[in-house]
């Protein structure tokens, strides 16, 4: 068996035992006096200390020393520390435990409660941030509701005339362009989606400045049309709203370019667009009320795009004369801008679609049946 | 005639110094009673004070106690004082009081420690640290002297076998076959 060796050999009793003992007793004392002296001393003087002194740096100096200690111990009591848990499991009674189970239902209902919350927050914050990116005149709106038929993409909001909200209105969520209003009563109003396959705005290539119209199709996929294909254009490049027309702000974002297509002796283009915005992020909403000067399309802009159509029928005529005059005429009647295909499809009464320059650049945005219910 | 062997007296002495501040500094803030802690600061002190005691087991006390004030947040130098005090009143017999007993030695210890911690404690409540005398005594003070009773008895224990097996080998043994010797003088 392993022997606890001893800290030390007391004296031992002799003749003069008694003696030695009581002197050895006086020195004791004497150093037990003058030891609690200076504890008092140090007591007092630590007392006083207040964030700073020669007590406090021994401390600090004695923690950062027995930090390895520290966590040495940790790991030995931790077993200690959970026999204790599962003590107080073993030994908790029925009552504890159907208040637990009542507490963590309720906790994870919280929880989920907040995460919406949060989600929410994350949502408005981006949704604001892009308000203030763009400067717009605009309302909020929530999404109550969606198409109610299968031949149209569009969804309702909790907005209408009574907040300030009219027919031909754009809107936008925190990620793009999302559609224009074409209904609107007193509390509600429903907007087009850019995917509805009678939905033309027109866009161009962020960076090339190449202008087009991104239109809806039947199966709701986006495409950018009108892009001539003499100018550039690739996968990737970013789709904004050009500002023609002066119904949607220049600049918003619509979406990127995901497929670029030619077709040998086409004039134009076949390019997938991707909406940023999609119906999965359809929750809150801005509608657009007024639009600033700068938020248009300048002159320079349009005078960029008739000039993008003047090139272009330059082109086709060319190709139209050398060959031989044969029907491509149809094709240049959908030319440049790409503004006069929804001229001639849209611009009805009561749309607040065409709001100045040139004829082949207004009314470009949107489409027909722009009609507000009574 | 008896021979000491210091050196290992004092490996012994800073092994278990060592053994008491890792305990101390590692172990008793994560294990507790209510409130009450263990306290390694005061078995070391009493082990030294009961197996040497005189001006070393003093110092031993003054010693630990400081590094038992230097744990916590509280002033510096109550338990230095305290720890001081409670070695020289164990050790003022210069012997080792083990070799009394195991249960002999506890109640010496169990007196010490609850003077310890309820002056300890007290001492607190007089300065502010504390607000009711109740809760010091009951929530602090006892659990505290409990949980370092505790603490002591293996310590006691390995002390006080220790102590008898020295003096088993301090006999004279008489061997098989008869004769003896004289005890006179050892």
């Amino acid at each position: 068996m392993a022997k606890m060796p001893s800290l030390g050999t007391p004296h031992p009793n002799g003749a003069n035992g008694g003696f030695k003992r009581s002197e050895s007793n006086g020195r004791a004392g004497l150093v037990t006096v003058l030891l609690v002296v200076l504890s008092l001393v140090m007591f007092t003087v630590s007392s006083h200390e207040s964030g700073s002194g020669v007590f406090t740096s021994m401390r600090y100096g004695f923690q950062t020393i027995t930090t390895p200690l520290r966590m040495v111990g940790a790991g030995i009591s931790a077993p200690f520390v959970g026999l204790g848990n599962v003590y107080r499991n073993l030994t908790a009674d029925e009552a504890t435990l159907t208040d637990l189970e009542q507490q963590n239902r309720e906790l994870q209902a919280k929880n989920v409660e907040l995460e919406e919350s949060s989600q929410t927050a994350q949502r408005l914050q981006q949704l604001l941030n892009l308000q203030d990116t763009y400067n717009l005149q605009s309302v909020a709106a929530n999404v109550i509701g969606g198409s109610t038929d299968s031949w149209t993409r569009t969804i309702t909001l909790d907005k209408g005339t009574s907040g300030g909200v009219d027919v031909g209105m754009p809107v936008f969520d925190a990620y793009g362009a999302v559609g224009q209003v074409i209904q609107v009563a007193s509390d509600s109003c429903t907007v087009r989606l850019l995917s509805d396959e009678n939905s033309s705005v027109s866009a161009m290539i962020q960076s090339t400045r190449a202008q087009g119209m991104v239109e809806g199709s039947a199966d709701g996929t986006l495409h950018l049309n009108l892009i001539r294909t003499d100018q550039e254009v690739n996968v990737g490049d970013v789709v904004v709203t050009s500002g023609l027309g002066g119904v949607f702000p220049k600049g918003l974002p619509m979406g990127k370019v995901t497929s670029v297509n030619k077709t040998p002796g086409a004039l134009y283009y076949d390019i997938v667009v991707e909406p940023y915005s999609t119906a999965d992020s359809y929750e809150e909403v801005w509608v657009v009320t007024s639009l600033t000067s700068d938020q248009q399309a300048s002159a320079d802009d349009i005078a960029e795009a008739d000039a993008q159509q003047s090139s272009g029928e330059t082109s086709t005529s060319s190709d139209s004369s050398s060959t031989d005059g044969s029907g491509s005429s149809d094709s240049s009647s959908s030319q440049g801008s790409g503004s006069s295909s929804s001229t001639s499809s849209s611009t009805n009464s009561g749309s607040s679609t065409s709001t100045g320059g040139s004829s082949s650049a207004s009314g470009s945005d949107n489409s027909s049946s722009t009609s507000a219910a009574g | 005639m008896q021979v000491t062997d210091e050196n290992k007296n004092r490996v012994a002495s800073l092994v278990m110094a060592l053994l008491c501040l890792l305990l101390q500094v590692g172990v008793a803030p994560n294990l507790g009673l209510g409130e009450g802690r263990m306290n390694f600061a005061l078995v070391y002190a009493a082990c030294y004070a009961l197996s040497i005691g005189g001006r070393r087991g003093v110092l031993a006390g003054f010693f630990a106690g400081l590094v038992y004030d230097l744990c916590t947040t509280g002033p510096v130098g109550l338990m230095a004082m305290l720890l001081t005090i409670m070695a020289y009143v164990l050790g003022i017999e210069e012997r080792n009081r083990f070799a009394d007993g195991l249960p002999q030695c506890l109640v010496t210890f169990g007196l010490g420690c609850l003077a310890v911690e309820v002056a300890y404690h007290f001492a607190m409540l007089m300065v502010g640290q504390a607000s009711s005398l109740t809760d010091v005594l009951v929530i602090r003070a006892l659990p505290s002297f409990a949980l370092t009773f505790v603490v002591f008895l293996p310590f006691g224990y390995f002390f006080a076998r220790d102590a008898r097996g020295g003096a088993r080998t301090r006999r004279v043994r008489r061997p098989r076959g008869g004769g003896h010797y004289s005890t006179k003088g050892l």
